[in-house]
């Protein structure tokens, strides 16, 4: 604001000026963005290189994914958890345990240094496993009978009144990931509440609910106006666009979502 | 110059001189602290503990505010933290409010709700929520995402000593409010990102040392250890870790605490058996940190569902007979009641739809079915991993004699994606869909007498009851509500513009009741509108007028 008043060549330097330093801060964060891609690059082709040096000289002992077998599972270990860049597994790769029957591995430092970040590896995986990953296998979730599904959708599940796969689901199963095609199949979410407010004076007021609760009624009207009411000054009726997907939630039984996956991930 | 400094200088003087009587008085003028007593009686002016009390209940008999004025209650002051979340219920000690956020602590003025000091300790670890403090005498016990505790002076928020509770590095953290039994300071640890080994600990409040270590996975060879798998290191990876604050009974002495789920955390295979003492309901003697009695409300976990819910300690009828009562509405959509004094099962029931068991058999153990554990190709079912219920209090009102617990329905579809030998959670559940309620219990059966819907998706709002036949929660559309605890009734509602994410609680002080309630970051304290001298003379010119 302050700018408005200088001469106008006076701005534009002012403006060359910020873009410059805009252009500047830009490029900075670009290099350290690519910085860190390249650093997460590098430890995950250490770690590559780590999995096989460790199957080969730890593997008998440690198990060859670091879960354990004669010797201790190496995932959980509080040391590889204290290690900082291979600093204290390198002293125990070097010196072996001979207490506890490990001999000291004549590995070279680049061995351990790739053996460290492989067993760091496999306990950030532990740590990130409260997740389902996107690319969940499809072969995983086709356990059931897409002919049995298909007998479903159009009989007791009811879902043939609402969808079918010519019109609204026609190539569905190629616009989702597995993963997401049966969470959306079981449970579609967003907006599809819509609601007949009944005014006192007669007038009705219909469109997609934008907010009920118990006091206040708010909508979309059919010109794409917002309106709210008051809940207990109006008559509301509500019609709720996934009642019956709430209602199969409670009468599936684990092989009816398996068979109506099957049938539902046919439809590409 | 001169003489005005030797004026000043004689001033100051005398300000010393005041000041070195004043603090030879401080002993006995002492009156910031908490006074012990409190703990066993708490008085209507003090809300001395994360519960209120050592019960558990969150009924309070404060009346002023209640059914018939609650409508013209209006907000009396504001306090924003501009941080996190506020999931802590405050502690009220000598009209000071302590309450926190992760590695933060604050002590307001309770009457006007001004800042009198903020404590801020940036760590590492998990800062997913933090429930309160512990105090005892001017002290104050805080723990952190980096799992230490730090006891902090309530005068002015100053460190008094900082102790390690557990490893950060090994996925360790703690958010609980800890618990002050006499001079036991008991803290709990969480973590199950990692499988590590749960406990509870008693710390000596002087001095920060460690008085008990109770292990919730016991040691191999111990009593319990026969509900995990020989030759192998699950028992001591086993997870089950003590999230929130316990509860405590005087009389017998007992210390009555919720674990938290086993480990790995939906991939059960490495670890058959009941896995005990995880997912259990626990009575400790507070003095050795031995284990008196235990109730497991779900064996064999793979959902994690922690039964870190409030044990409430009830002294109530049961069958005929006055009997000391322990209930816990539990994240596996099952109520319990027991015999506090032995964990005898005494009832249970669904306290919400569920579809993962048939029932409780006569010993009160879920009776899962076949098929509801966490599979490749996913199982669905509700309650989720989110649960039933959480950590949001439950409440218990002697006047109606219902219990009361914020309920959900929570659609999810688990996923076991491990393969080999699991480490962490190896499976995660999708959330469908979720809709809220609070449920008011028959305490003896649990069967349910009134529900009250509170919307969609998963509420996080606590419950407070009290002598003014009122109940004080929220719901998830943003507004704070007042129910009729017999019927469920809404008597009043605000829209406060967030999600409650704590449990309220309330006070009294210069005969004033205020209500606290945190919505998002602000902790917000309603009233009844004040008589002041301009408002009285309004409405006494009203009347004039009206003549």
């Amino acid at each position: 604001m302050s700018g408005c008043g200088l001469p106008w060549n006076r701005r534009v330097a002012q403006l060359l000026i910020a873009g410059a330093g805009l252009v500047l801060v830009m490029s900075l964060q670009n290099s350290t963005a690519e910085q860190k891609a390249d650093g997460a690059g590098a430890a995950a082709v250490a770690a590559e290189r780590g999995r096989k040096q460790f199957e080969q000289s730890c593997g008998f002992c440690h198990g060859a994914d670091a879960t354990g077998a004669r010797g201790p599972d190496l995932v959980r270990s509080p040391l590889v958890a204290h290690d900082v860049k291979g600093e204290q597994i390198s002293e125990v790769i070097r010196q072996g345990r001979p207490d506890r029957g490990m001999p000291p591995l004549p590995l070279s430092d680049l061995q351990i240094q790739d053996v460290s970040a492989f067993l760091h590896a496999r306990a950030a995986e532990a740590l990130h496993s409260a997740s389902v990953p996107k690319a969940y296998p499809v072969e995983k979730l086709l356990t059931g009978n897409a002919e049995a599904g298909k007998a479903f959708f159009n009989g007791a599940g009811g879902c043939d009144k609402c969808h079918s796969p010519a019109g609204d689901l026609a190539g569905i199963a190629g616009k989702h990931t597995p993963i997401n095609l049966e969470a959306r199949m079981l449970y579609p979410g967003g907006k599809h509440t819509t609601a007949v407010v009944t005014l006192h004076s007669g007038e009705q007021v219909k469109g997609l609910v934008e907010h009920a609760d118990d006091f206040v009624i708010a909508l979309r009207d059919e010109n794409g106006w917002y309106r709210s009411f008051r809940r207990d000054s109006v008559n509301v009726e509500l019609q709720d666009g996934l009642a019956a997907h709430r209602e199969l939630l409670n009468k599936l039984t684990q092989a009816d979502v398996h068979n109506l996956f099957a049938y539902i991930e046919t439809l590409k | 110059m001169l003489s005005q400094f030797r004026r000043n200088s004689r001033f100051c003087a005398m300000l010393f001189a005041l000041l070195f009587l004043l603090s030879l008085g401080a002993p006995f003028a002492a009156a910031q602290g908490l006074d012990a007593a409190a703990l066993l009686k708490p008085a209507t002016d003090t809300w001395p503990t994360y519960n209120g009390d050592y019960s558990g209940k969150r009924y309070s008999t404060l009346n002023q505010i209640n059914a018939s004025n609650v409508n013209s209650l209006t907000l009396a002051w504001a306090f924003h933290t501009h941080t996190a979340v506020i999931k802590s219920t405050p502690l009220e000690v000598n009209g000071i409010l302590y309450f926190s956020t992760p590695d933060n602590v604050w002590a307001i003025d309770a009457r006007f709700g001004r800042q009198i000091w903020h404590y801020q300790r940036t760590s590492e670890g998990d800062h997913i929520g933090h429930r309160g403090l512990g105090m005892y005498k001017n002290w104050l016990y805080f723990t952190t995402p980096d799992a230490h505790l730090v006891c902090l002076d309530a005068k002015d928020g100053k460190v008094h000593w900082d102790v390690e509770l557990a490893d950060v590095k090994l996925g360790y953290f703690s958010t609980m409010a800890p618990l002050v039994i006499r001079d036991h300071v008991i803290v709990g640890v969480s973590g199950d990102v990692t499988d590590v080994r749960g406990y509870l600990k008693s710390i000596d409040p002087e001095t920060g040392s460690t008085q008990w270590t109770w292990y919730t996975d016991p040691d191999p060879g111990q009593p319990g250890s026969e509900t995990w798998p020989k030759d192998s290191d699950a028992i001591l990876h086993g997870g089950g870790m003590t999230w929130m604050t316990g509860t405590y009974d005087p009389e017998l002495n007992l210390l009555y605490w919720g674990t938290g789920n086993p480990n790995p955390v939906m991939a059960g295979e490495g670890r058959p058996g009941d896995n005990l003492y995880t997912c259990s309901i626990v009575a400790l003697n507070p003095d050795t940190g031995k284990l008196v009695w235990h109730f497991q409300p779900s064996p064999h976990d793979v959902h994690d569902w922690d039964a870190v819910e409030t044990p409430v300690l009830l002294d109530a009828e049961y069958k005929g007979k006055p009997r000391k009562l322990l209930a816990q509405a539990s994240r596996n959509g099952f109520y319990f009641l027991l015999d506090r004094t032995n964990g005898t099962y005494l009832a249970g029931a669904p306290f919400i739809d569920q579809t993962w068991a048939t029932g409780l058999d006569a010993h009160g153990r879920p009776i899962p079915k076949p098929d509801a554990a966490p599979s490749p190709d996913g199982t669905l079912i509700t309650p989720g991993s989110d649960g039933a219920t959480n950590w949001m209090a439950p409440s218990f009102d002697p006047q109606t004699n219902l219990f009361y617990v914020t309920a959900r329905r929570v659609f999810s579809i688990y996923y076991l994606t491990v393969t080999g030998k699991a480490e962490g959670w190896g499976g995660r559940d999708q959330n469908l869909w979720a809709n809220s309620t609070i449920r008011a219990l028959d305490y003896r059966t649990g069967k349910v007498i009134w529900n009250h819907e509170t919307g969609e998706s998963e509420n996080g709002a606590g419950i407070l009851t009290t002598a003014g036949h009122l109940l004080f929660t929220a719901d998830t559309s943003g507004n704070l509500l007042a129910l009729d605890p017999a019927t469920g009734k809404t008597l009043w509602h605000l829209n406060a513009g967030g999600h409650m994410a704590a449990s309220p609680m309330t006070y009294q002080l210069d005969g004033r009741q205020y209500l606290i309630a945190a919505v998002q970051d602000v902790l917000y304290a309603f009233a009844l509108p004040e008589i002041t001298e301009s408002s009285a003379a309004l409405t006494q010119s009203g009347h004039a007028a009206n003549q």
